[in-house]
C-alpha cells in the first residue's frame, strides 16, 4: 500500500464501547481477518498490551492502525483509530472520533446498554460520525441479543434489524461487519486541493526518535522533508519521517487527504505538541485550524498541597510530568493563607481526578493533602459583568453579587427497575430534576435528570452503586449554567477561616449542612494539645459551633533504659500520623477532614 | 560518639524472677519457683566480667524483683558488683516490701548498696489486691523502717495512680501515707495498660476501664503540687526527690548516657548501639556457660537517632535539654535541629527556652508524648 489510495476507498473509524464490552477483542479480530497480523501475533499483542496498559495507563498498541481489506472486488484502506487507554474519558473518545467518519458502537449482548454506551453514542452523533451498532458476545449463554437490539432501537433509534450480531472472541460476524464498514460508512471528503491540514489526535514520546504525532490528514497532504507549522504553537518543523501503523511503524513518502498515520519532525518534547492542534504547510498555511475538535472542558477542581512545604518543588515537577501526557489536566500555583503553597488543579471529572491522584501517589511518593473537589461557578455582578470562579474562596463580596450560577449536567442513570425508588429518592435529595424515565425493558430503566454538578461530584456514584447493589451505571454531560439561590458556608477552625473548607450550597439546606459539617470535622480532626473551636458562618454570621476537646493526658509514665527503642518507635509513628495533615495555624487538619465536608451522610 | 570510658556510665542488672506476676507489670520476669536461680545468678556474674574496666558511676539491680532471689544470692550478687566496680557512687536495689528482713537489708548495706527503692504502689489493701501485689500496707511501713534501721538514708517509694475504680481521695490517702514515711524519693506512675499483661487483657474484655483523662490528670497535678509542698521536687515526669537525692542512675537514661545491662532480657546502650539480651533464661544461661555470645537484639543508633533520642529523653526531665551538653553529646545544636517544634510549642506555652536550656513547662507534662513525638524524628 505504498501508492496513495483513492479517497473513495478509505474508511476511518473508531470502536467505542463500555469497559469490558469487547472493544480490544474486536480490534484484534479485525487485524487478524484483514491479515494485518496473524492470530498468534494477536494473542501475544493482547498480552503485551494489557501489561503495558496496566503499567502505564495508556494504549500503546495500534492507537491508529491501517488495514487493507478486499470488499466487492476492490481494495479498501481501513484506518481503525483506537480510543487511547481509559475509555471512560469522553474527551479522549471525542478526540478519536474527530478523526473518523464512522464509529462502531459495541454493546455486550449479556449486559445491554450502559450509561457509558449512551454517552459514547451521543459523542459520536455530535461529531457527525456514522454509527454502526454492534452486539457483541452473542455466543455467551447469558446473551440476550434480541432484548439488547430492542434497547438499541428504543434508546438510540438504530433499527434493531440493522444491529450487527457478532462474537469478537470466535470471529462470528466480524467479516460481515468489515464489509459493512466498507459499504455503509462514508469515505472522507475530498479536499486534496486545499492547503494542508492534519489533526494531531494523539502523540507519544520515543527515546530515540523524539515525539511521534498521530495524525489524520483532512486536506492537502503531508510529505517527507516538508516544512510544517503547528498552528496552535506557531512553531515550524521539518518532517523527517511519515508512516502508517501496520501495526508496526512503516515509513511512507506521503500521507494524502483522508489518511491516518504518524509524523516525526524533530519535536523534542511532548510539551511542544498540543493534542488537537492542526499541522499545516509552513509555506502555504491554511487560513484556519481544523474545527470540530472538542477542547477539554474542566468541570471539577481541587487543591493539592504538599504535606510538607519543602516538597512544593517536587509536587510541581510531578504535575509537570503528568500534564505532559494529559492535555486535559491543568494546574496553577495557589497560595492559601491557611494552607500555604499548593496548586489548584482542573479535571474533566471525578474519575479523571482519581486517576491523576493515584498516579501522583504511585509514581512520585509525595505526601499530598487534597481539598474536596468543587465545581466552577459563574457570578453575575451588579455591574453586569460575569466572573467565572473555580473555588468558593474566589467568591466576590456578597454586596457585589447579583446572582450565582452553578453548572448543570444531563445525568443518565441506567438501573434495574426494582432499585428505581432508592435512586430517585437520592437524586431528589441532591436537587436533581427528573427529565424522563425510559423503560429499556421490563427489568431495566433509564432515568434522565438535569442535575447540579456540585451535588454529584463527590459520593453520588458510590451511593447509586450501593443502592443498586453495583448494578447501576451513570454518566453525565455538561449542559449549561443555571442561577440558583446559593450561599457560601465558611468554616473557622480555631477562629481562622479555612477557605479550603468553604462550600457553596443551596440556601434551603445551608444551615443544616453547616451544622452537620462541623460535626464531621469534629470527628475528623484529631484532638490537639489545646481546645479547638469549630465555627460555621453563613454570610458572615456565625450560626453554629462545635469544640474539639484538648488532650488531657498523653504521656508515658515510665521510660527507662529498656523502653527507649520501643518508645521512640511509637513516638515516630505518632509523628508520622501528623504528616498527612496540613497545618492551619497551630491546628493539624488531616486529609479526611477536607473530604468529609462533602460527605452528606449522617 | 562518646565512648563509655570517657563519661559516667550506668550498670543495670536485671533479675528476671518474681514471687508472682503482678497484673499490670509489663517487665520481663518469671516466677522464681522451679528455677535454679543460683545458676542464673552465676551466669549473670560471668556476663558482668565482660565489662571489666568499665567506669560505672551507678549500679541498679532491678527486675522482676531482686528480693525474689534467696537472700544469700542477692547479697553475693551485690558484693561482686561492688568489688568489681569500685567507682560506683550510687548503688540501688529494688525491693518488694513483702520480701525484706532486717538481716537482708543490713547485708545489702554492708555490701555497698546505698539506695533502696520499694515497690509500694498503694496504701489501700483493695488496690494492692487488684494490682496483684502480694504485700500488705503494713509491709510498706515495716520495710521502710527496717531500711532506716539498716542505715539507708536514701529510700524511694513507687506509687501507682489512676488505678481503675480509685478516686482522687484514694490517691491522696496513699500519697499522704508515703509522705508521712519521710522517704527521700517518690516515683508516681500513672497506670498504663502494657500489652501482654493481665490488666490489658481485662481491659480488652471490658472488665477494666482506663481511667477518665480528666481524673487521671487531676491526680497527677495534685501529686506534683503536694510532693513539692512536702519538699520532694519534681525532676522528671514521674519522679520526685529531696534536692540531692535524685536517682543518678535513672538520670543517666534521660541524659542519654551509656549503660550496660546484665541479665536475661536486659537492655544496653553501649558504644553507640542499643542491644537487648535474649530474654529466654535457658538460652541466656546456656550461652554464657558455653562461653558463646549471648543472643542479642541489636538496634544500631544512627547520628540522627542519637539526636532525637537525646532530645526526647532530655525533655522528660524538668531541667530539659542542656544545650551545651546536647552539643557535646550529639555534635548538633538543638535549637537549630528542632527549631520548628521548639518555636511552635513555645508559642503554645508548652516549651520554655533560655540560652542554656530548653524545657517543657508544667502544663506540657501531662501531654508530653503529643509534644515529644515532634522531636522523635527530624523534620
Amino acid at each position: 500500500m505504498t501508492e496513495p489510495m483513492d479517497i473513495q476507498h478509505i474508511r476511518n473509524f473508531s470502536i467505542i464501547a463500555h469497559i469490558d464490552h469487547g472493544k480490544s477483542t474486536l480490534a484484534d479480530r479485525m487485524l487478524e481477518l484483514t491479515g494485518t497480523i496473524t492470530r498468534r501475533e494477536a494473542k501475544d499483542q493482547i498480552l503485551d498490551t494489557m501489561d503495558i496498559e496496566r503499567e502505564r495507563g495508556i494504549t500503546i498498541k495500534a492507537s491508529a492502525v491501517t488495514m487493507r481489506y478486499e470488499h466487492a472486488g476492490e481494495t479498501y484502506m481501513l484506518n481503525l483509530i483506537d480510543t487511547p487507554g481509559h475509555t471512560d474519558f469522553s474527551y479522549e473518545v471525542s478526540r478519536a472520533l474527530t478523526a473518523c467518519e464512522g464509529a462502531l458502537l459495541v454493546v455486550d449482548a449479556s449486559q445491554g446498554i450502559q450509561a457509558q454506551t449512551l454517552a459514547n453514542a451521543y459523542l459520536a452523533t455530535g461529531s457527525g460520525a456514522e454509527i454502526l451498532a454492534v452486539i457483541n458476545k452473542v455466543d455467551l449463554q447469558a446473551a440476550q441479543p434480541d432484548i439488547v437490539a430492542e434497547e438499541i432501537e428504543h434508546v438510540l433509534g438504530i433499527r434493531k434489524n440493522e444491529c450487527f450480531r457478532i462474537s469478537a472472541k470466535t470471529g462470528l460476524g466480524v467479516k460481515d461487519l468489515l464489509d459493512a464498514v466498507c459499504a455503509l460508512l462514508p469515505p472522507p471528503a475530498d479536499r486534496s486541493d486545499e492547503p494542508t491540514r492534519a489533526l494531531i489526535f494523539d502523540s507519544h514520546y520515543d527515546d530515540y526518535r523524539g515525539v511521534i504525532c498521530y495524525v489524520r490528514v483532512f486536506s492537502g497532504s503531508l510529505k517527507v522533508r516538508q516544512k510544517i507549522r503547528l498552528m496552535g504553537e506557531a512553531s515550524a518543523y521539518q518532517i523527517t519521517e511519515l508512516g502508517k501503523f501496520r501495526p508496526d511503524m512503516k515509513p511512507v513518502d506521503q500521507l494524502g487527504t483522508g489518511e491516518v498515520g504518524y509524523v516525526i519532525a524533530n519535536i523534542r518534547s511532548l510539551g511542544d505538541v498540543r493534542i488537537g492542534d492542526t499541522i499545516t504547510d509552513d509555506a502555504r498555511p491554511a487560513p484556519d485550524a481544523l474545527q470540530g475538535y472538542k477542547p477539554p472542558l474542566q468541570m471539577v477542581f481541587s487543591d493539592f498541597y504538599p504535606g510538607n512545604n519543602t516538597e512544593y518543588p517536587r509536587l510541581r515537577a510531578a504535575f509537570d510530568k503528568l500534564a505532559l501526557n494529559d492535555a486535559s489536566f491543568s494546574f496553577v500555583p495557589q497560595n492559601s493563607p491557611a494552607l500555604g503553597f499548593g496548586f489548584r488543579c482542573g479535571f474533566l471529572g471525578l474519575l479523571h481526578m482519581e486517576i491523576i491522584q493515584e498516579r501522583l501517589e504511585r509514581e512520585n511518593d509525595i505526601d499530598v493533602v487534597q481539598t474536596a473537589p468543587t465545581v466552577s461557578y459563574e457570578i453575575l455582578l451588579h455591574d453586569g459583568t460575569v466572573k467565572k470562579i473555580d473555588s468558593p474562596s474566589e467568591l466576590p463580596d456578597r454586596s457585589m453579587i447579583e446572582e450565582i450560577r452553578e453548572p448543570f449536567v444531563r445525568l443518565e442513570i441506567i438501573t434495574s427497575t426494582d432499585t428505581i425508588g432508592g435512586i430517585m429518592k437520592l437524586a431528589e435529595a441532591r436537587r436533581c430534576r427528573l427529565v424522563k424515565t425510559d423503560y429499556l425493558s421490563t427489568t431495566r430503566v433509564m432515568l434522565e435528570y438535569r442535575a447540579p454538578l456540585a451535588e454529584i461530584v463527590y459520593d453520588f456514584y458510590d451511593q447509586i452503586k450501593g443502592i443498586s447493589h453495583g448494578y447501576a451505571t451513570m454518566d453525565y454531560e455538561f449542559c449549561g449554567y443555571e442561577a440558583g439561590d446559593l450561599v457560601k458556608i465558611d468554616i473557622l477552625v480555631n477562629h481562622t477561616p479555612v477557605e479550603a473548607l468553604s462550600l457553596v450550597v443551596h440556601r434551603s439546606n445551608a444551615e443544616a449542612r453547616g451544622r452537620k459539617l462541623i460535626i464531621k470535622l469534629r470527628r475528623a480532626i484529631p484532638r490537639h494539645q489545646f481546645e479547638i473551636p469549630l465555627q460555621v458562618a453563613i454570610g458572615g454570621k456565625i450560626i453554629a459551633r462545635e469544640t474539639i476537646k484538648a488532650y488531657r493526658k498523653d504521656v508515658t509514665a515510665k521510660l527507662y533504659g529498656g523502653d527507649i527503642t520501643r518508645k521512640m518507635k511509637v513516638l515516630k509513628k505518632q509523628k508520622e500520623g501528623k504528616k498527612r495533615m496540613k497545618s492551619v495555624g497551630s491546628v493539624q487538619i488531616p486529609q479526611e477532614a477536607f473530604m468529609s465536608i462533602l460527605d452528606t451522610s449522617d | 560518639m562518646i565512648s563509655p570510658r570517657e563519661e559516667a556510665a550506668g550498670l543495670y542488672v536485671h533479675v528476671p524472677f518474681c514471687r508472682s506476676k503482678c497484673r499490670y507489670c509489663g517487665f520481663y520476669s518469671v516466677p522464681a519457683a522451679g528455677w535454679d536461680t543460683g545458676r542464673v545468678v552465676g551466669a549473670m556474674l560471668r556476663e558482668l566480667n565482660q565489662y571489666a574496666g568499665a567506669a560505672f558511676r551507678t549500679a541498679y539491680v532491678g527486675g522482676g524483683s531482686p528480693t525474689a532471689l534467696p537472700a544469700e544470692q542477692l547479697i553475693a550478687l551485690t558484693r561482686r558488683i561492688r568489688e568489681q566496680f569500685a567507682g560506683i557512687e550510687e548503688f540501688t536495689v529494688e525491693c518488694n516490701p513483702g520480701q525484706v528482713e532486717s538481716g537482708l537489708l543490713s547485708e545489702l548495706r554492708r555490701a555497698g548498696v546505698n539506695r533502696v527503692s520499694f515497690g509500694a504502689q498503694s496504701f489501700h489493701p483493695a488496690e494492692l489486691e487488684l494490682l496483684g501485689r502480694r504485700h500488705g500496707v503494713e509491709d510498706i511501713r515495716r520495710s521502710v523502717g527496717l531500711a532506716r534501721q539498716a542505715g539507708f538514708d536514701n529510700i524511694g517509694l513507687d506509687l501507682i495512680f489512676a488505678i481503675p475504680g480509685s478516686t482522687l481521695g484514694d490517691w491522696q490517702y496513699s500519697m499522704e501515707a508515703a509522705i508521712d514515711l519521710g522517704v527521700e524519693h517518690v516515683s508516681a506512675y500513672s497506670l498504663s495498660f502494657e500489652s501482654g499483661t493481665m490488666f490489658d487483657a481485662w481491659r480488652r474484655e471490658g472488665r477494666l476501664h482506663r481511667m477518665d483523662e480528666e481524673l487521671d490528670r487531676a491526680m497527677y497535678e495534685w501529686a506534683v503540687e503536694r510532693l513539692e509542698a512536702a519538699g520532694l521536687v519534681q525532676y522528671e515526669i514521674s519522679n520526685f526527690a529531696r534536692p540531692g537525692y535524685e536517682c543518678v542512675h535513672n538520670l543517666g537514661y534521660w541524659e542519654n548516657r551509656p549503660f550496660a545491662g546484665v541479665g536475661p532480657g536486659a537492655a544496653s546502650y553501649w558504644h553507640g548501639c542499643r542491644t537487648a539480651n535474649d530474654a529466654d533464661i535457658e538460652r541466656y544461661v546456656a550461652a554464657v556457660e558455653g562461653g558463646v555470645e549471648i543472643p542479642r537484639e541489636v538496634q544500631p543508633v544512627t547520628d540522627d537517632d542519637a539526636v532525637c533520642e537525646t532530645a526526647v529523653l532530655n525533655l522528660r526531665m524538668r531541667s530539659g535539654i542542656d544545650l551545651a551538653q546536647f552539643r557535646r553529646r550529639t555534635g548538633h545544636d538543638a535549637m537549630r535541629v528542632f527549631a520548628g517544634p521548639i518555636q511552635r510549642y513555645r508559642d503554645l506555652g508548652f516549651i520554655e527556652v533560655t540560652d542554656k536550656a530548653v524545657w517543657l513547662t508544667r502544663q506540657a507534662l501531662p501531654i508530653a508524648d503529643s509534644i515529644l513525638c515532634d522531636f522523635a524524628a527530624l523534620e
